[in-house]
């Protein structure tokens, strides 16, 4: 990020900028959640941030009962999750259509658990409404996506950068969600393995069932948004509160679709860093 | 030693100002990398800067939500309790005074900080840690620490811009056409009480619910943290902020028995930026590089 600094007259023009701030002065103001480096980038990318956005929703999450000795998905509780995700989601993006956004970036998606009671938890999700400089993609279409909500991605700005440069756009977080109960060991066959190296094949079947649901999920929101692919998936395991047998899955991503033919970038420079971390 | 006022700097404060104007050598709090960025932006270290001052926050405006199950002045058992903010100057409880002493605690340490600024010469500062510390006895102390810097300028800005973003994000900002301008800040302290039907959500038959009266109060203390955060953006005539930092903390409180409220804190730091190059896009260019490591 670098520009002639004598030909920019810096900091002569910043002083008298400085120099001249009347308060109230600004018609419409900003204000975003990147870190500096990213607010750069997405400029550089050709959006401009609108606003800080966020959505909240406080939920109670219970338990559910089930037959403690047999793999399943314990899927009241996998509604719940995703329900409690949706719910800060969509008054995110909310937010962000009142703002007149085309896409949120950065958005961070967590789970808090509250000091005021041990089954509450804060699902949050906060990002940067972002409008494009052009209000058309390079390929003719606006930049919302096929519901004529803005975009989300939970790619960081550098990624967003780095995406938008090789040719995709971003339509929207894509997530899929599964809790899973893993069975007990029945008495005899805990006693028969005791003392051996071996494999747990219903702990491995469980889990290998769990994380397939959780994506395939995920998939199918990415279907549904005619996307091309999905990036940056990151694929969490929570044990939350419910004790070593109950796990949740959860996978998400940012789905996208290709805006040119060819996805080239500029060939990165090597360099050689004097610095060692 | 003759007793300070409480007017302008305090005397040692004061004296080390004194010493730095007379020309003494200048102190900084900037890493290697954080100086060398500064100096090609064109900004070069004075001299180190604070602001403090202990607070004792004595009636935190507390009297409970104002709910009463005789209908009182917020409805009774059928009805839902309402969130109060701090901003919502008609209501008779609250959590405004509360606020209004916090503010003043940040405000004066950071009005502390740029008088010494100004009188080292110096047109900013830097890298700014403002903290509350809570001490023995319920005071408080706010502290503003930071780095005076001088524009290499023939204009003077006519005060002092303040950001606690560090060196080396000033030198992007400013080499990309953008002038940090003021550390800024929102915060809001809202209350609500746990209705009955709140209760009815966070019981263990309840099942997996949305609890809504605490997103409510949640959500409205967090926006009206924003709205404040926005407002003091706006007095400063900047063109937008960046967000440093958002926080929330919850406590519950009794003011009676058999009466609970739930009471949200919310507090936004960032900085304002005021863009100052002409054109439409930023005079920046972005070099794609693989370190070798």
């Amino acid at each position: 990020m670098t520009a002639d600094p004598t030909e920019l007259r810096i900091p002569e023009d910043a002083m008298r900028r400085l120099a001249e701030m009347r308060p109230g002065q600004a018609t419409s103001l900003f204000t975003s959640d990147l870190s500096v480096n990213e607010f750069l980038l997405v400029r550089e990318a050709g959006f401009r941030p609108l606003g800080l956005v966020l959505g909240s929703s406080i939920y109670h999450v219970g338990f559910q009962m089930g037959r403690w000795n047999k793999n399943q998905e314990l899927t009241m509780l996998s509604q719940a999750m995703y329900h409690a995700r949706e719910l800060a989601m969509t008054r995110m993006e909310a937010e962000a259509d009142q703002l007149g956004a085309d896409g949120i970036v950065g958005v961070r998606l967590e789970i808090e658990f509250k000091e005021f009671g041990s089954d509450l938890a804060e699902f949050i999700a906060v990002g940067t409404a972002v409008k494009a400089d052009e209000p058309k993609t390079p390929d003719g279409y606006t930049w919302r996506n096929n519901k004529d909500q803005p975009f989300t991605s939970d790619l960081s700005g550098q990624d967003f950068w780095t995406l938008v440069q090789a040719g995709y756009a971003p339509l929207g977080m894509v997530m899929g969600s599964c809790v899973y109960h893993i069975a007990h060991q029945r008495f005899w066959q805990a006693m028969g393995n005791i003392g051996q190296n071996v494999e747990l094949p219903q702990f491995t079947e469980a889990l290998y069932d769990a994380r397939e649901l959780a994506m395939s999920r995920m998939q199918a929101e990415a279907e549904q948004l005619h996307a091309e692919g999905i990036v940056g998936v990151q694929l969490r395991s929570h044990g939350h509160r419910w004790g070593g047998h109950t796990t949740e899955f959860f996978a998400i991503g940012t789905a996208v679709r290709p805006l040119r033919a060819d996805h080239r970038i500029p060939t990165p420079q090597l360099v050689l860093p004097l610095s060692d971390s | 030693m003759a007793d300070w006022d409480g007017r302008g700097l305090p005397p040692v404060a004061a004296e080390r100002v004194r010493r730095a104007a007379a020309g003494g050598a200048w102190t900084s709090l900037l890493s290697a990398p954080a100086a060398a960025g500064l100096t090609d932006a064109g900004f070069d270290p004075v001299g180190e800067v604070m602001g403090s001052i202990v607070e004792r926050i004595g009636w935190q405006g507390y009297r409970g939500c104002g709910w009463s199950p005789f209908g009182g002045a917020y409805g009774g058992y059928g009805g839902t309790a309402p969130t109060i903010t701090s901003s919502d100057r008609a209501a008779f409880s609250g959590f405004a005074p509360y606020v209004a002493a916090l503010e003043h605690g940040y405000g004066t340490a950071m009005s502390r900080l740029v008088q010494e600024a100004a009188a080292i010469g110096a047109d900013g500062v830097v890298g700014i840690r403002l903290v509350q510390d809570r001490m023995e006895g319920g005071a408080r102390e706010f502290t503003a620490l930071g780095t005076g810097v001088r524009a290499r300028s023939g204009t003077r800005p006519s005060r002092v811009f303040t950001t606690a973003l560090p060196a080396t994000d000033v030198a992007k900002l400013v080499r990309a056409g953008w002038m940090p301008t003021d550390l800024v800040y929102g915060i809001s302290v809202a209350i609500r009480h746990v209705d009955w039907s709140t209760r009815q959500q966070m019981s263990w038959g309840a099942g997996n619910v949305e609890v809504t009266g605490h997103t409510e109060l949640v959500t409205r203390v967090r926006e009206d943290a924003r709205h404040r955060f926005t407002a003091h953006v706006r007095g400063t005539g900047a063109d937008g902020a960046i967000v440093d930092d958002m926080a929330l903390a919850t406590w519950e409180v009794e003011p009676a028995e058999n009466h609970r409220d739930l009471v949200a804190e919310s507090t936004v730091f960032g900085t304002a930026v005021a863009r100052f190059h002409s054109g439409r896009a930023a005079p920046s260019r972005t070099l794609t590089y693989l370190p070798l490591r």
